[in-house]
C-alpha cells in the first residue's frame, strides 16, 4: 500500500516538474518579462518577478484543482479580469510578433508608414471581438 | 610633420546625467602617448540637451572630426564597436513602486491564468467560471463582472507590448514591432547582397 502511494506521489511530482518547467520556458520564449522591466526601467526588481509568476502557477494549480470557495465580495473579479486581460492581450501581441506576420504584411502591400493603423485594428478588434464572445456569442453555445 | 598614432575604442554603451557636456574621455578607451592621449581625452565631442530626449548615438566619424579639429597630426586607429549609444538617465519620478506593484500583480494573475487554461484544456469560459466560483463562491455561467474587464484588458496589453497608443508612446526605446521590421529588412538586404551579386558566382533560384 504505501508503495502505490509513493509511485503516485512520485508520478505527480514528476508531472509538476514536467510542466513547471515547460510553463517557464514558454512564458521566456514569448519575452513579457523583459518588455515590462523595459518599459517600468525596474531592471533591479526582475527578481521578484520570477517569484510573482512562479507563486501565481502554485497558487492557481492549487485553487483550480481543489476547487475551494473564497466568498469575497463580487467586485474583486474586477480587478482580476483586468489583469488576466492584460497579460494575455500582452501574451497575443508577443504571438503575432514571433509569427512575423506585420512585417510581411506592411511590406508587401507598401504599408510601413500606416503600420500604426494595422495595429490599431488588431488591438480595437480584439477588444470587440472578445466583448461580442463573452455577451453574445456564447448563448448560442450554452447547453 | 611626423603623425602620432593613436588606437581608439568606443564604448558600446554610456549612462549619463541629463544635460551633459560629453568628452572623449567618456565615450572612449584611447591607447598611445600618454601626452597625446591626456590631451585628446578633454577634447569635447557632444552636449547633451532636452532634445535628444533618452537616446543620442555618436558615430566614430563624428569622434575622429572632432579630434582632427583640435590636433591635425594624430592618425586615428579605430578598434571595436564604431558608434556609442548614449542614454541619458532623467532622474527618476517615484513611480517606480507603482510599477512594480502593478508588473508583480499582472505577472501573477497571468501566470495563475496560464496555468489554470493549462488544465481545462484551454477553455477559457470555464476558466472565468470556476474563477468567478473560487472568488465569489456564486455559480455563474456568464461572470460577465470578471469578463467584461478582461476585454478591455487584452486592448490595453497589446498597446502595452507594442508601446505605441495612436500617435503616443511611452518612451522613445523602439518598440519590438519597429525591431522586428528593421530584422525582417536586414534579412532581406542580406539575401540580396548574397544572390545578387555577380562577384559571388550565385546564380538566383
Amino acid at each position: 500500500m504505501n508503495a502505490q502511494f509513493l509511485l503516485v506521489m512520485l508520478i505527480g511530482f514528476a508531472e509538476g516538474i514536467a510542466v513547471g518547467a515547460g510553463f517557464v520556458a514558454f512564458l521566456s520564449v514569448l519575452g513579457i518579462i523583459p518588455r515590462l522591466t523595459q518599459l517600468s526601467k525596474t531592471w533591479h526588481l526582475i527578481r521578484f518577478y520570477e517569484w510573482g509568476i512562479i507563486i501565481g502557477a502554485v497558487v492557481a494549480s492549487w485553487l483550480s484543482l481543489r476547487n475551494p470557495t473564497l466568498n469575497l465580495p463580487k467586485f474583486v473579479v474586477v480587478p482580476i479580469g483586468l489583469g488576466a486581460g492584460v497579460f494575455i492581450g500582452m501574451l497575443a501581441a508577443a504571438l503575432t510578433e514571433v509569427l512575423n506576420v506585420l512585417p510581411i504584411l506592411t511590406k508587401r502591400i507598401g504599408f510601413i508608414d500606416k503600420i500604426l493603423f494595422l495595429l490599431m485594428a488588431i488591438v480595437l478588434g480584439k477588444v470587440f471581438g472578445s466583448l461580442f464572445h463573452w455577451t453574445i456569442f456564447v448563448n448560442g453555445g450554452v447547453k | 610633420m611626423e603623425s602620432e598614432m593613436i588606437y581608439l575604442r568606443l564604448r558600446q554603451k554610456k549612462k549619463v546625467p541629463p544635460n551633459q557636456e560629453l568628452l572623449i574621455r567618456d565615450i572612449a578607451q584611447l591607447i598611445g602617448e600618454d601626452a597625446y592621449c591626456a590631451k585628446v581625452e578633454e577634447i569635447p565631442i557632444y552636449q547633451v540637451t532636452k532634445e535628444d530626449k533618452n537616446l543620442v548615438v555618436i558615430d566614430v566619424m563624428k569622434v575622429i572630426t572632432a579630434i582632427h579639429c583640435v590636433m591635425t597630426n594624430i592618425e586615428v586607429q579605430v578598434v571595436g564597436p564604431t558608434q556609442t549609444i548614449v542614454e541619458v538617465q532623467y532622474p527618476k519620478k517615484k513611480l517606480a513602486p507603482v510599477y512594480f506593484v502593478f508588473i508583480w500583480f499582472l505577472l501573477f494573475i497571468g501566470a495563475a491564468l496560464a496555468i489554470m487554461n493549462f488544465h481545462e484544456d484551454v477553455s477559457m469560459r470555464e476558466v472565468h467560471q470556476q474563477i468567478y466560483k473560487i472568488v465569489t463562491g456564486i455559480d455563474n455561467p456568464k461572470p460577465l463582472l470578471l469578463q467584461v474587464p478582461y476585454s478591455f484588458g487584452l486592448g490595453i496589453g497589446m498597446v502595452l507590448f507594442f508601446n505605441h497608443l495612436f500617435k503616443k508612446r511611452f518612451n522613445e526605446e523602439p518598440s519590438p514591432l519597429e525591431v522586428e521590421m528593421f530584422n525582417y529588412q536586414q534579412d532581406l538586404d542580406q539575401y540580396v547582397i548574397v544572390h545578387e551579386n555577380d562577384e559571388n558566382g550565385h546564380k538566383k533560384p
